[in-house]
């Protein structure tokens, strides 16, 4: 895989829809693929994110100025590493129209950076409400929406219509119950080193893990693919 | 040939914010591409001359040499639009001083388009100025100016007061200035130069600077909602009405 600069944002105004989980697989899966990876935490207090992946999470505060340029100006930093901000469903407000007020997608795309939008679906108005909001706001980026299948919610796909330069549905398939357990504890990483060396996964619950992680993973590539391939035309064209 | 405008930005004391929003006004006419020239009367170096130096002459408007610089010339200067930077407190006597030399007789015969924005302090000696400065202004177009510049809870005159003031003057309207955040406002001291530079990411000599995109971000939102007053009270059309209206994008 080429290296390429991306700030993909995993949203949801809601709570509990799977992003801190999303987030997670992402930084897994590039820092498998050798890429310099580096991801944001804006969940207030709970610093979730940080508590798996100590290395590469930097807890984020956008409640003052200083904050609010620690990251975006970060984020806009054409520096060759994947940037992944998990944007907690409070700051959700706030973190989209600061960077909505400042332009960060038109920023990112002057800059040759890909700015990729993950929107974790749910089944309430509010959401369908905000993400087309997001649509009208952020006609430079990708906005692709989610669907965690441990929500169940296939049916509501036509509220959330993909958006932008190479943007498509992602879907995040379920993870059988009984093997959650093994993926809550932090700290974890998916990566393929400490889940064969996870002692206290049976062997079928870990060939089951890796099947699921393949899938994932799979859904990853193919964005990756798409963005980038959306991004090669665009600049032929220009 | 396009009639002459002259925009005499005061104030009735000092740190309200009066230059920021000359420059404010230079980077306004530039983007409206309308020649622009300006007089700074902070002597002896203004902080309109240290952004805009380029457009900027220091002068003190009650020397007579000084008077025929900006007055004489206003006909034959490339510059259609002269701003005028007027020291705090001075706004009454500037006025004075150009009644005096005739200069807003030939405003009131509509040989020259004359424009005061009075940028007013929280206190209510500002509003009391405006009796002073009404006995000047006549048809001139006023601009009654509030600038947020802190979080001081601003402008909680009694509102009849307010209009009683407000009323005084025939073409007076109200121009509200936004709070720009102040690590922006710092930002842009520190880099020394007009407002739309600093948005574009350059510095002094024009090069690639490195600016936080943030900040950048709030300057420019921020110009935009100022240049969004400008607009509404049709600034372009009031100094140089042959002039089409085309905006660089550059705010907002």
């Amino acid at each position: 895989m080429p290296i390429r600069n991306s700030v993909i944002i995993v949203a949801s105004p809601r709570p509990r829809v799977g992003k801190t989980l999303l987030a997670r697989l992402l930084v897994d899966y590039y820092a498998q693929e050798g890429h310099p990876v580096q991801a944001f935490d804006l969940n207030s207090g709970d610093g979730a994110l940080a508590r798996f992946l100590p290395e590469q999470v930097t807890s984020s505060d956008i409640a003052d100025v200083q904050g609010q340029m620690a990251l975006f100006d970060l984020l806009v930093s054409a520096d060759n590493t994947i940037k992944i901000v998990d944007v907690g469903h409070e700051a959700y407000e706030s973190f989209f129209a600061l960077a909505h007020r400042i332009g960060f997608a038109e920023e990112a795309r002057r800059r040759g950076i890909a700015p990729v939008i993950l929107f974790m679906i749910s089944p309430d108005r509010p959401a369908a409400n905000a993400y087309s909001i997001l649509r009208g706001r952020f006609t430079r980026a990708t906005l692709a929406p989610v669907h965690n299948e441990m929500l169940g919610t296939g049916q509501l796909r036509d509220r959330f219509p993909p958006a932008g330069r190479g943007a498509a549905l992602l879907r995040m398939p379920a993870l059988a119950p009984g093997l959650r357990k093994y993926i809550e504890q932090p700290p974890f990483s998916f990566s393929g080193a400490q889940l064969a060396n996870a002692k206290n996964i049976p062997i079928d619950s870990h060939i089951e893990l890796q099947r699921w992680l393949r899938r994932i993973y799979l859904e990853f590539r193919e964005l990756d693919l798409r963005v980038l391939l959306a991004d090669l035309q665009s600049s032929i064209r220009l | 040939m396009a009639r002459p405008a002259v925009i005499l930005v005061g104030a009735d004391k000092g740190g309200v914010g009066k230059t920021t929003v000359a420059r404010t006004l230079l980077d306004y006419f530039s983007a409206h591409h309308a020649p622009t020239r300006a007089f700074d009367t902070e002597s002896p170096r203004g902080t309109l001359k240290r952004f805009h130096s380029e457009i900027t002459e220091v002068v003190d408007v009650n020397e007579v040499a000084d008077q025929m610089k900006i007055f004489d010339t206003l006909g034959s200067a490339a510059a259609k639009v002269t701003v005028i930077d007027v020291r705090a407190g001075l706004l009454s006597s500037t006025l004075q001083a150009l009644n005096d030399i005739g200069f807003l007789e030939s405003a009131k015969k509509g040989q020259i388009t004359f424009a005061v924005f009075h940028i007013l302090g929280p206190s209510i000696a500002s509003l009391e100025e405006i009796t002073e400065t009404s006995r000047f202004v006549g048809d001139a177009s006023y601009f009654l100016v509030k600038n947020h510049i802190n979080e001081t809870s601003f402008f909680d005159w009694d509102p009849a007061t307010y209009n009683s003031y407000f009323n005084q003057i025939k073409n007076a309207q109200e121009i509200t200035v936004p709070k720009l955040n102040e690590m922006a406002t710092e930002q842009v001291e520190v880099a020394s130069v007009p407002f739309v530079q600093f948005v574009a990411n350059k510095n002094l000599k024009n090069e690639a600077a490195n600016y936080s995109f943030v900040l950048r971000g709030y300057v420019r939102h921020w110009l935009g909602q100022v240049w969004g007053e400008y607009d509404r009270v049709k600034l372009v059309d009031l100094v140089s009405p042959k002039i089409e209206n085309t905006v660089r994008q550059v705010a907002g």
